[in-house]
């Protein structure tokens, strides 16, 4: 992406904040806000709600890959009329809470929901988010846990399932000596 | 009247992957609708941070069949956009080229189980047929029906020479006139209008609430498609009119899709006008560095969204897409408020659901 500052929707949203613009190849507009922490979150969303933004996607991620409980970085997307600004927001280990958007973008509600699930994130102002995709007896923040790649394609755990399997299951005795 | 729940999935005759519908009925009317997914969560994402960044096109064209060619060729967008590479032009012309085809036989298919939802089975079978057509250009450009293996970083995998040129021609000339042909049928024929018109609205101002995507935003009559408000590969090159109805019904939403496929067949006779000649990948590839990037693309169901973060290794720190179904799910609380009990597997195949996509 090279790197402009011009044609920018976003400038006039936020005339008091920094932002970083960026063209792709096609001259498409992406815009980079990077805010100083989470309660900074709810007023920018207003303002954006209040120009027409829709919110594309939230992305959370831990800033050390494979770290449990670290510093995180929660990624915001948003489009203007073909223009995408992407408002970051830190959380730290000892604050892993954030502002909910579901009162000015009803459309955050699934993925509020999944990166609480997956990341241990909690959210105010919101009921407490329903587990979205995994089921209640997985973990939750599973998605901060380093999980072998062997293993979560089954490679390493084939023999536990079937044992798993074979003492829950009234089979008849010639079906496991088949297996 | 007594209100009961009936469920709908995970594992149902009309839904083709699994999802839980729990449908709250007073009489023959839907009063209330609980939606619970995650029954195909394969922690792709998770997979993506621990292969390397060409590993990953190989991952992202098996997360779903129908939309195979938007998720690599975003992915490689993504890559290409935070390592700044260009692409040459006439593999712009490739990439459009294979996501039309693929937008083609995806909403072809559609409106095809559209019909066989109806119990129209005959109208069912000659879409299906022409889709064919569709799947038969892929498999004699691309060697395989649904994954296309098109892409790469910095450009395409394919070529086309003289001769797969004129079979293109000869097959997308020969998929125009059915097509028309069954397009009056869906915009007039008595028995699909009686059972889609005035079924399943999502007024424009749910549409824009909700922040819905794809032929499902403009079928509400939001005129936005990515391949217009934010052109990538040779799109801004191309000409073509973004769909929209006023309805916001079911039948909106399948005129919309039916008018994206004859589209699709335009777009592809414009990238075989327009192509110049030349190579379809850089001579060589820079390093990924760290640093992050966002691409969009307008897959057969929306917009489609990847977010990429690299720390300067081989392997993405984070990769993330949001795919179009996955905002359009909530739509159907709206649409399916107070419908009839056998509109509810219409309502549902309007939105287009990819399970697979969604969940990932």
């Amino acid at each position: 992406m090279s790197t402009k500052t011009t044609d920018s929707p976003f400038e006039s949203i936020f005339p008091d904040r920094t932002i970083v613009h960026t063209t792709d190849s096609n001259g498409n507009i992406f815009g980079w806000l990077a805010l100083p922490s989470a309660a900074a979150l709810p007023e920018t969303a207003k303002r954006l709600a209040a120009h027409g933004a829709r919110l594309c996607a939230i992305t959370a991620f831990n800033e050390e890959k494979f770290s449990c409980g670290g510093n995180m970085e929660l990624v915001y997307n948003f489009d203007l009329d073909g223009a995408v600004l992407n408002v970051s927001i830190p959380v730290t280990p000892d604050d892993r809470c954030v502002p909910s958007l579901v009162n000015d973008f009803t459309n955050a509600d699934w993925h509020e929901r999944e990166f609480a699930e997956l990341f241990e994130v909690k959210l105010t102002g919101r009921d407490a988010p329903k587990r979205l995709f995994l089921d209640p007896d997985i973990d939750s923040g599973v998605f901060n846990r380093l999980i072998p790649l062997s293993s979560m394609m089954n490679g390493a755990s084939t023999k536990r399932l079937w044992e798993t399997i074979f003492a829950e299951t009234s089979m008849p005795d010639w079906a496991k000596e088949a297996k | 009247m007594a209100t009961y729940s009936i469920p709908v999935g995970p594992l149902h005759v009309a839904l083709e992957e699994p999802m839980y519908f729990r449908v709250d009925i007073e009489g023959e009317t839907v009063k209330g609708l609980e939606i619970s997914a995650g029954h195909v969560h394969r922690g792709m994402e998770s997979l993506a941070l621990q292969r390397n960044y060409f590993q990953n096109i190989t991952l992202t064209e098996r997360l779903c069949s129908l939309c195979s060619n938007s998720h690599p060729c975003t992915y490689c967008m993504a890559v290409e956009n935070v390592a700044g590479i260009d692409i040459p032009e006439r593999a712009r012309y490739l990439r459009v080229m294979a996501d039309e085809i693929k937008r083609l036989a995806s909403n072809l298919f559609n409106v095809g189980i559209m019909a066989h939802t109806i119990g129209f089975n005959s109208l069912f079978m000659h879409v299906m047929e022409i889709r064919e057509q569709a799947q038969d250009i892929k498999e004699g450009v691309y060697g395989n029906r649904m994954d296309l293996a098109a892409n790469c970083i910095g450009g395409v995998k394919y070529d086309l020479d003289d001769g797969i040129e004129s079979f293109l021609r000869t097959q997308l000339e020969e998929m125009k006139r059915p097509l028309d042909e069954i397009y009056q049928i869906y915009a007039k024929d008595p028995l699909i209008t009686a059972r889609t018109k005035g079924i399943g609205i999502l007024p424009k101002k749910d549409a824009v609430r909700l922040g819905v995507v794809g032929p499902v935003a403009r079928g509400s009559g939001i005129a936005y498609d990515v391949r217009d408000k934010a052109p990538y590969s040779a799109y801004d090159q191309l000409s073509f009119t973004v769909q929209t109805e006023e309805a916001a019904d079911v039948r909106s939403r399948a005129l919309v899709r039916l008018r994206e496929a004859m589209d699709a067949i335009s777009l592809m006779e414009q990238c075989l006008e327009r192509m110049p000649k030349g190579p379809t990948v850089p001579d060589c590839l820079p390093e990924i560095p760290p640093g992050q990037s966002v691409a969009r693309s307008e897959a057969p169901r929306g917009e489609l969204i990847y977010y990429l973060k690299s720390d300067g290794t081989d392997r993405p720190q984070r990769l993330k897409w949001r795919v179009p179904t996955y905002m359009n799910w909530e739509a159907l609380h709206a649409m399916m408020h107070n419908c009839k009990i056998s509109d509810i597997p219409l309502i549902i195949n309007s939105i287009d659901p990819c399970i697979s996509c969604t969940e990932r």
